[in-house]
């Protein structure tokens, strides 16, 4: 440990912590636009000069480290001349077209500004021309008026990815940014490259135009598509929207967790996010009713209910079976198999999930499902599919998730469910699923609901809902204990649950895996 | 008449052929160092003889080598900076068009005293023939056993190769050198970590100038305490001066260090042509702050340079005359920087550009008011707060022609 003085506060830092990161520590901001705590410091746009006791001259905070009895001010009057002075220089050749700019809102030149500059410009130039939509990825525009040549895009790619294709073209203040001819960013992580980029530079195709930043909502996450669990922020807006009726989110940023994600999502997670307001499941559809006003939780749930009663009763539970899917959080996936393996003792619970992927090495992994390992902790043991068996024993069938098809022939389903009296199933979208079922119940997101995931690691990662369930939808574990109290299935048991902390709580009781919390 | 050591030989015919160079008593020097000299005793005598870096920073040599740490695994390697692109100097390229085997000598010397088995002479693009020339002085010198596997029949063996730029300036800045021999372009690194610790290749690196490494068979020869003795201020050995502009007779002169300015313009140089009077020098190549005709009785020695708030540099020598207007001196020198500038950091890229613009238009008729207090904020905010020498440099020179000849730029502004 290296004990300093940052600013008249003394604290204490391990050995080779940068000046930067320690006065972080203390609580102390200094402007920065080049570094990034993942990338090499490269010292290029000056912000972060710091006074240091002894030395003639202002050094980097972001690439010097610290040394027992340094003695830094991030305040001086030769700091924030400093900093203003270089503001001077990255704005006197910036376009200033903050009022078309996606980033405006989001711009550390902007913030910066209004932070350490306030100052009048002094430029009486002429500005340098550049190009302003240069397309440098599938989703990526780059804009050369507006870069301040940070090289943030150019070591993101060279250590992130070891992809390499941005480099810098030019000299001096020709400089630019640019990519081999013919030779896009096409990796799966490009999109990191518009969070990373300080200023509006590198925009999203996705996200141009379409909303301002300071409109949009943010809420936490985490992301369903993979098994990683990247933590993500939700950027929603339900006001008004110029181009797609139905678009409320407008887009996904990765959230900085170090032990899953780092500060990066993929560009399969983050641009796939269509599947929150595309084909949404919203109303119930309850085939043996007919008059629309009937079909509300209230009846289906109590026919559900009434309909594995009576096959309960009957000792029949052996033709009750479950289809569900590593798409259920840990509590929902617990709720189920209290309800259904353990009070009802049903066998016939089959685990059917997205088909695999490709993993790309980094965070995407193979395997699309958000909780396969919480599936395997909480012990939802899965029996292979027999179409045959399950078609002619069965005469109530249960299905979380429309994953089926993913597996299936529109032939084999049909064959499959065709024999089968009683059809139930939850779902968020639409699929072809809906018209062979007899029942179908409109559930939460990921998104929509609280609850936790373990990913692919074995973190369990909690989160709460970021988006407003849509139509009469409701979240899985809901369901699961709305059925368990009208089956009356251990009523002192079930009856404790009115919150998802409840379960959770239970579940860190009776499964050591779950004991510790990890957030 | 001083003694020269490195340009002593230059009017001998055919010097850069082995044959003559050896007639001279040329390789002993490094015969001696290789058989029968340990690498300590090389490096005690050459931090004894205090020689200063003759690229420009004036970094001691010897304390230079010394910083290569000795018990590393990774090779080490010797740059010999050969870009020579400070405007004004021109020495090195008579040092290797005359005298290649002077150098050759020299990074033998230096590289069998740090541990080196592989040099890279790293010279301007410009110059093509010095490169062949220097190529074929390596073929020689491989040929006669001097360099290659066995040095002199010794265990130690070195490579040397040639490596040409592209014409950038800011490769002469030693990282930015490193960065462009790894066949990168040519940007400066951020330092820590010096080339000492993680270099070319991320290995221990010297980099060592031209002139430097050619002063190294003398030292060795005649020893350090004579080397020193040539110097009449604090720097030891003699000095190649490059003088250039309004004088009688433009050229090299190699004259002892701490010689006086006024001296090399007037007795060495001939003076001002066509008589006219002296207005201004730049001492040290064109990032030496300016002098004004009244400040050239000083000794051309590192440190009273630096006390007189302008450097010694690569020691090029431009003089300036009355004739001309101080606005092309600062035109030519502000076009130069933003030119070079590589445009890694922003005060350097934006600043120099943005300086260069004013001058330009100031230039053109189109002076206002405020441009010489914007000038000379733009190149104070540049000074100390870019990423390599290069701001700096171009920060300082802007700065003292703006303080020095402030009255002639406003004549201009309302004229």
């Amino acid at each position: 440990m290296v004990k300093i003085l940052i600013d008249g506060n003394a604290i204490e830092v391990k050995e080779e912590t940068s000046i930067l990161e320690a006065a972080e520590q203390a609580g102390i901001f200094i402007p920065h636009l080049c570094f990034h705590p993942a990338l090499t410091p490269e010292g290029n746009c000056r912000m972060c000069l710091v006074e240091i006791e002894g030395f003639p001259e202002l050094e980097l905070a972001c690439s010097t480290k610290v040394a027992d009895g340094m003695k830094i001010s991030t305040q001086s009057e030769k700091v924030t001349e400093a900093r203003k002075s270089m503001l001077e220089f990255l704005l006197a050749e910036h376009p200033l077209d903050c009022p078309i700019c996606d980033k405006a809102g989001e711009c550390k030149l902007q913030d910066y500004y209004d932070d350490y500059g306030l100052f009048d410009s002094k430029f009486n130039e002429k500005k340098e021309k550049k190009e302003k939509k240069v397309p440098i990825g599938k989703n990526l525009i780059l804009d050369r008026e507006r870069c301040i040549m940070c090289s943030c895009c150019v070591r993101f790619l060279r250590e992130i990815t070891h992809t390499q294709e941005l480099g810098i073209l030019q000299r001096g203040i020709h400089s630019e940014i640019g990519i081999y001819e013919g030779m896009p960013i096409n990796n799966n992580y490009s999109g990191n490259l518009v969070d990373l980029c300080p200023v509006g530079a590198i925009t999203d195709k996705d996200f141009r135009f379409k909303t301002r930043s300071w409109l949009l909502n943010r809420r936490d996450s985490i992301c369903p598509l993979c098994s990683r669990g990247c933590n993500i922020t939700i950027e929603y807006f339900h006001g008004f929207s110029r181009f797609e009726e139905l678009k409320k989110v407008y887009r996904i940023k990765p959230r900085e967790n170090l032990k899953v994600n780092g500060f990066w999502i993929c560009d399969f997670g983050r641009y796939n996010y269509y599947y929150l307001y595309e084909d949404r499941m919203k109303g119930i559809t309850y085939k043996k009713i007919e008059k629309e006003s009937q079909m509300t939780w209230e009846n289906t749930l109590n026919f559900i209910s009434e309909k594995i009663k009576s096959l309960y009763h009957e000792n029949k539970t052996s033709r009750i079976a479950l289809i569900c899917s590593s798409w259920l959080s840990n509590e929902e996936l617990f709720l189920l198999k209290k309800i259904f393996k353990d009070d009802l003792e049903i066998e016939n619970i089959y685990l059917v999930d997205p088909l695999q992927g490709e993993s790309d090495g980094l965070l995407l992994t193979s395997d699309r499902s958000p909780n396969t390992r919480g599936a395997k902790e909480i012990g939802i043991k899965t029996m292979p599919l027999n179409i045959g068996t399950l078609s002619k024993e069965t005469d109530l069938i249960i299905i979380c998730g429309y994953f089926l098809v993913d597996h299936l022939k529109q032939e084999e389903l049909k064959v499959m469910l065709k024999s089968i009296e009683t059809k139930v199933l939850l779902t968020a979208h639409n699929s072809e699923l809906d018209s062979f079922m007899d029942i179908v119940l409109p559930i939460a997101l990921i998104a929509e609901k609280d609850g936790s995931l373990t990913n692919t690691d074995g973190f369990v990662q909690y989160f709460s809902s970021a988006l407003k369930l849509p139509g009469e939808s409701r979240p899985e574990w809901k369901i699961f204990i709305d059925l368990a109290k009208r089956l009356r299935l251990n009523p002192a048991y079930y009856n404790k649950f009115s919150s998802i902390k409840d379960i959770q709580k239970q579940i860190r009781e009776e499964i050591p895996f779950f004991e510790e919390e990890i957030e | 008449m001083t003694e020269k050591l490195l340009t002593k030989h230059f009017g001998t015919e055919n010097l850069f052929r082995i044959d003559v160079y050896l007639k001279l008593n040329g390789y002993q020097s490094a015969r001696k160092a290789v058989l029968e000299m340990m690498p300590e005793e090389i490096l005690n005598e050459v931090k004894a003889a205090n020689l200063r870096g003759r690229g420009g920073a004036g970094f001691p040599a010897g304390v230079k080598w010394a910083f290569i740490p000795k018990d590393v695994q990774k090779p080490k390697y010797l740059c010999v900076n050969a870009d020579e692109g400070e405007p004004g100097t021109f020495k090195d390229r008579y040092i290797m068009n005359h005298n290649p085997h002077l150098l050759l000598e020299g990074i033998i010397i230096a590289s069998f005293c740090v541990g080196i088995n592989t040099a890279f002479i790293y010279i301007r693009g410009e110059y093509e023939m010095v490169a062949k020339r220097l190529e074929q002085a390596i073929a020689e010198a491989y040929a006669n056993g001097f360099l290659g596997k066995k040095v002199f029949g010794s265990d130690f063996h070195l490579e040397v190769i040639v490596h040409r730029g592209a014409g950038a300036y800011i490769c002469g800045e030693e990282t930015a050198l490193l960065e462009s021999i790894e066949g990168k372009p040519g940007n400066p690194r951020l330092k820590p970590p010096f080339p000492a610790s993680i270099g070319l290749f991320k290995c221990p690196t010297v980099v060592n100038n031209v002139e430097t490494l050619s002063n190294m068979p003398f030292i060795i020869a005649f020893g350090a305490e004579k080397f020193r003795r040539l110097g009449l201020q604090n720097d030891g050995g003699t000095r190649i001066f490059s003088v250039s502009g309004k004088v009688k007779e433009p050229g090299i002169y190699e004259l002892p260090t701490g010689i006086s300015l006024r001296e090399i313009i007037f007795n060495h140089a001939g003076g001002i042509q066509e008589g006219k009077r002296l207005k201004a020098v730049i001492p040290g190549g064109i990032s030496a702050p300016i002098l004004k005709a009244d400040e050239i009785d000083i000794h051309m020695d590192f440190d009273l340079l630096i006390e007189a708030k302008s450097m010694l540099g690569s020691a090029a020598i431009i003089v300036i005359d009355e004739d001309t207007s101080i606005l092309d001196v600062l035109k030519i020198i502000t076009t130069f920087y933003s030119h070079e500038s590589c445009g890694k950091c922003s005060p350097c890229r934006i600043g120099n550009s943005w300086i260069h613009k004013i001058v330009m238009r100031i230039k053109e008729g189109k002076g206002e008011k405020d441009d010489i207090e914007n000038i000379i904020r733009l190149a104070s905010n540049m000074v100390g707060k870019t990423l390599c020498p290069l701001g700096d440099a171009a920060g300082m020179a802007i700065l003292t022609i703006m303080e020095k000849f402030m009255k002639e730029i406003e004549s201009c502004i309302e004229n």
